[in-house]
């Protein structure tokens, strides 16, 4: 614990700074305190003006179970899990190899297809709008879960091989040289001795891609319509729409939604991030 | 069939798909095209190690190129061609119309402030929460609680802070937390924040800024405890005030992570659509260029002006990019 100034200042600079810090956590937290209050009141709460008062029924299961019943939002949940879990999979699968690939093969063009991958990590995805619907609907893919999973995956992709080729280049090179001294084959190195050293990338990504994916809004509307196949952000979306003065089921709509990623972050905090800190920092 | 039951099958069959076209393809290309045997084995065993890496790659460079390199190139096409006329080309029509549109430069306008403001503030409040919870006893607890709404999606925090912004007539209580505070501070009369020309840019601008404050501050607090002791040690001895120590020692020695966490929230802003669509969609001079083209494209269904405006997008971000590619060119070399 060594400088500590703070320590070292007078008493009351060290109380404002003991008091200051949870007051700006509060206001930081505001707006999730607000939402959350919101969603356990009643209807009659909200017309009658009681919105800062103590509530006077705490509808905390009523209004969570309503917008089940009520709002297609389960349907939306499922169809979120559709297209995160098999994109979180399959880009994973992909950019293993392929960053093995560009991690441990000197070839020609190397270089090059590595500074491809650079390069689309950064591009917008609006450039991609028309041309991705016009390809999907093509392939009798719009408006289907598969096809939004489809985009992801590829999308996905590039910034998952960067990582991976990374975290697969600050791995001992020895450990490959010594398998192939003993005669390893190729594709053995890459099973039995690479991956299983991966297996803090893949989990850092794999919380990553989740929370990118889940929170996507963008391709969902430009991809799908209606309850059947359009994921929950979307469906938070018109949710906001048509409640308009139910703010209580909006509410709660809002943090049933949110709850999956906020769980996983919670739970998996370290892999997350991991994940970040080696993505920017490199 | 159960819903549940398809999607796990589908999902078996996806990794057994990927398992087997990785041990197929190499087995293949060892047993059978070039076989490590016969009068030709040492030329073959070359041969086949310079297949592999594309085995490798095949993969992931064919998803990207069908929905990424093609997508762009296609893009640039539909920027110089009239929808109207059935896709003829008519050069740089599209571009001199969107020019010629007050909607385009408000939006140009928007992103500029958004692009001054956001990355500021993001980076400048995640370095003083970074430093502030550094060497506390809950310091884990407020980062934590900090960085929580990064996993909230944009369209999500878009909804919740419509509440803080919620206006209700004078004579009822306010719903909004801002409006709230604002009359308890004495303000005259609720008001409703978000249709306020310019300052309601800024009302948005909040959002990000409190989404990605928490990504600055994890980067940043990894990078201050980077730091070597010896140095702020060293500082103290020598009597520099606690203000000196952080802005004379801390952060230059943390600058290269401030610029990668500025650049990148940059980029986020560069494509802030999610927002701005949820909360205004680009009323009362909240627009941006990512929803103006949305905008072009869904309502309008013009997709050479819309296209156009995504090729504004893309030369924003060009810098960034060549910038990035050449900083990793350096590292690799």
């Amino acid at each position: 614990m060594f400088p500590t100034p703070i320590e070292r200042r007078s008493v009351a600079l060290q109380r404002l700074y003991k008091t200051a810090l949870p007051i700006a956590m509060v206001m930081w937290l505001l707006p999730l305190i607000a939402v959350a209050l919101t969603s356990i009141r009643s209807a009659g709460d909200i017309t009658a003006g009681n919105y800062w008062g103590w509530p006077t029924s705490f509808n905390l299961i009523q209004n969570y179970s309503d917008i089940f019943t009520n709002t297609p939002l389960g349907s939306y949940m499922w169809n979120s899990v559709r297209v995160t879990v098999p994109t979180v999979i399959g880009a994973l699968a992909l950019s293993c190899m392929s960053g093995f690939a560009l991690a441990v093969y000197k070839f020609k063009g190397d270089m090059l297809v590595f500074f491809m991958f650079v390069a689309g990590n950064f591009v917008p995805f609006q450039i991609l709008m028309v041309p991705v619907r016009d390809l999907t609907l093509q392939m009798g893919l719009y408006n289907s879960v598969t096809g939004l999973a489809l985009f992801h995956i590829a999308f996905q992709t590039g910034f998952c091989t960067l990582f991976m080729r990374n975290f697969i280049r600050s791995l001992p090179v020895e450990l490959i040289e010594a398998a192939r001294v003993e005669g390893v084959k190729e594709w053995r190195i890459f099973w039995f001795i690479i991956l299983p050293l991966m297996r803090p990338a893949i989990a850092a990504l794999a919380v990553l891609v989740f929370t990118f994916i889940w929170n996507d809004y963008f391709w969902a509307t430009v991809l799908t319509q209606g309850a059947e196949s359009q994921p929950v952000t979307a469906g938070l979306y018109s949710l906001n729409g048509q409640w308009v003065a139910a703010w209580h089921l909006v509410s709660a709509g809002s943090i049933v939604a949110a709850l999956p990623p906020v769980a996983i972050f919670f739970l998996l905090q370290k892999h997350f991030i991991a994940g970040l800190t080696l993505g920017a920092v490199k | 069939m159960h819903p549940a039951l398809l999607g796990l099958l589908t999902i078996v069959i996806g990794v057994s798909g990927c398992i087997g076209y990785f041990y197929g393809s190499n087995l293949l290309l060892d047993k059978v095209i070039f076989p490590a045997r016969g009068p030709n084995i040492g030329r073959n065993i070359n041969r086949a190690n310079l297949i592999r890496p594309w085995l490798f790659l095949f993969p992931a460079i064919f998803a990207l190129g069908l929905y990424l390199a093609y997508p762009v190139v296609e893009t640039l096409r539909l920027s110089l061609t009239d929808r109207d006329a059935g896709g003829a080309f008519v050069g740089l029509q599209n571009y001199s119309q969107m020019f010629g549109e007050p909607k385009f430069w408000e939006a140009l306008r928007n992103n500029f402030l958004w692009l001054l403001i956001v990355p500021a503030g993001a980076t400048g409040f995640g370095l003083l929460a970074a430093q502030l919870t550094d060497r506390i006893r809950w310091g884990n607890l407020a980062k934590s609680l900090i960085f929580m709404p990064m996993a909230i999606s944009f369209v999500g925090a878009g909804v919740i802070w419509k509440l803080v912004y919620e206006q209700r007539p004078v004579d009822v209580e306010q719903i909004g937390v801002l409006n709230a505070i604002w009359l308890g501070l004495g303000g005259a009369e609720p008001q409703t924040w978000l249709t306020i020309p310019l300052w309601n840019n800024f009302f948005l601008m909040i959002v990000l800024v409190w989404i990605q404050t928490g990504f600055a501050m994890v980067i940043l607090s990894a990078a201050l405890r980077g730091i070597p002791e010896e140095t702020i040690e060293a500082a103290i001895i020598d009597g520099a005030s606690p203000f000196q120590i952080f802005f004379k020692i801390k952060v230059p020695q943390i600058m290269g992570t401030i610029v990668v966490v500025w650049t990148t929230i940059t980029l986020v802003v560069l494509k802030v659509f999610d927002i701005v669509f949820a909360m205004t969609n680009g009323q009362w001079e909240t627009q941006v260029l990512a929803n103006y083209m949305f905008d072009k494209l869904f309502r309008a269904n013009d997709w050479g002006v819309g296209s156009a405006s995504a090729m504004i997008i893309m030369l924003l971000v060009t810098p960034i990019l060549v910038w990035n590619v050449r900083s990793v060119r350096k590292e690799t070399q």
